[in-house]
């Protein structure tokens, strides 16, 4: 069965159509014009997901709630982690203190030069 | 630059400088300590809880016993080069040897007298449970090698490189 062509449905409309005639000329360079925009669109990038994710992200972090929780934490990280390995530190040098009192006041173990 | 870039870049930079504010302040005293003069005896004042008269006391004690002690240094130098050559030239246990040998324990023990007189007037020059503290502590690193050889912690770098297999 032959599909019916929608123009042949409406009988007025279809005649109006197939009598219309565009007299417009095209613009300069119209069809370079086409063809350049085909290209620029074939050649953008693919989206990449950690612009996804930086998109996620920069979104999140617009909602007060999410920023100041987000700023909150990195602060707590940096004072814990500072603190931490100042008091390593701190027991390192305590215990280098130590060993150079003690070579201080021990002949055996008073570093040598040569 | 977007808000949320600039946020995202807020919360690293706040992070870095509360990292390193803690780090620094942490680590003040001990840096103030290793700019000094005399960065041992600091260091025994603060561990050791010392008063400015107590500490005194302690440095003049220190500064007399530190002739002592070069005198001594030199000594065992000259005895471990002298038995350094003996060694080389040996291909058994010779009289001479065993006099060097002899003589070097002889050093140790007057080296060893000399280190607990200087250590126990340090500590009497404390208060009294802060000197009973050094005189465990000192003589723990000093007197006492085979404690560290079998002990969990205690043991220094130093040790681990001579420890038993």
């Amino acid at each position: 069965m032959k599909p019916s062509d929608p123009i042949d449905k409406n009988d007025s409309l279809g005649r109006a159509l197939q009598q219309w005639t565009v007299d417009a000329a095209l613009p300069p360079r119209f069809h370079d014009d086409v063809w350049r925009r085909i290209r620029l669109t074939e050649a953008r990038p693919a989206p990449s997901w950690w612009r996804d994710l930086l998109d996620v992200v920069e979104g999140a972090l617009c909602r007060p709630a999410l920023a100041v929780s987000y700023v909150t934490i990195l602060l707590l990280a940096g004072l814990s982690i500072g603190f931490a390995q100042a008091r390593q530190e701190s027991a390192r040098m305590d215990k280098a203190l130590g060993a150079r009192y003690v070579q201080s006041v021990d002949p055996y173990q008073a570093p040598r030069h040569p | 630059m977007k808000r949320g870039a600039l946020i995202l870049i807020l919360g690293v930079v706040l992070g870095l400088c509360a990292y390193c504010g803690f780090y620094f302040a942490g680590t003040a005293s001990r840096r103030a300590l290793l700019e000094s003069e005399t960065p041992e005896l600091e260091w025994l004042k603060r561990e050791f809880r010392l008063a400015d008269s107590a500490f005194d006391r302690v440095v003049r004690l220190h500064d007399a016993y530190k002739s002592e002690c070069a005198e001594m240094c030199r000594r065992i130098d000259a005895r471990n080069q002298e038995l350094k050559e003996l060694l080389a030239k040996a291909d058994q246990v010779t009289p001479e040897i065993e006099s060097k040998l002899a003589e070097a324990g002889q050093l140790r023990l007057q080296c060893q007298k000399n280190m607990l007189r200087h250590f126990l007037e340090v500590s009497r020059n404390m208060p009294p449970d802060q000197g009973k503290r050094y005189l465990a502590w000192v003589q723990e690193k000093t007197f006492l090698p085979e404690h560290k050889m079998h002990g969990k912690g205690t043991a220094s770098v130093t040790s681990d490189e001579h420890r038993h297999k």
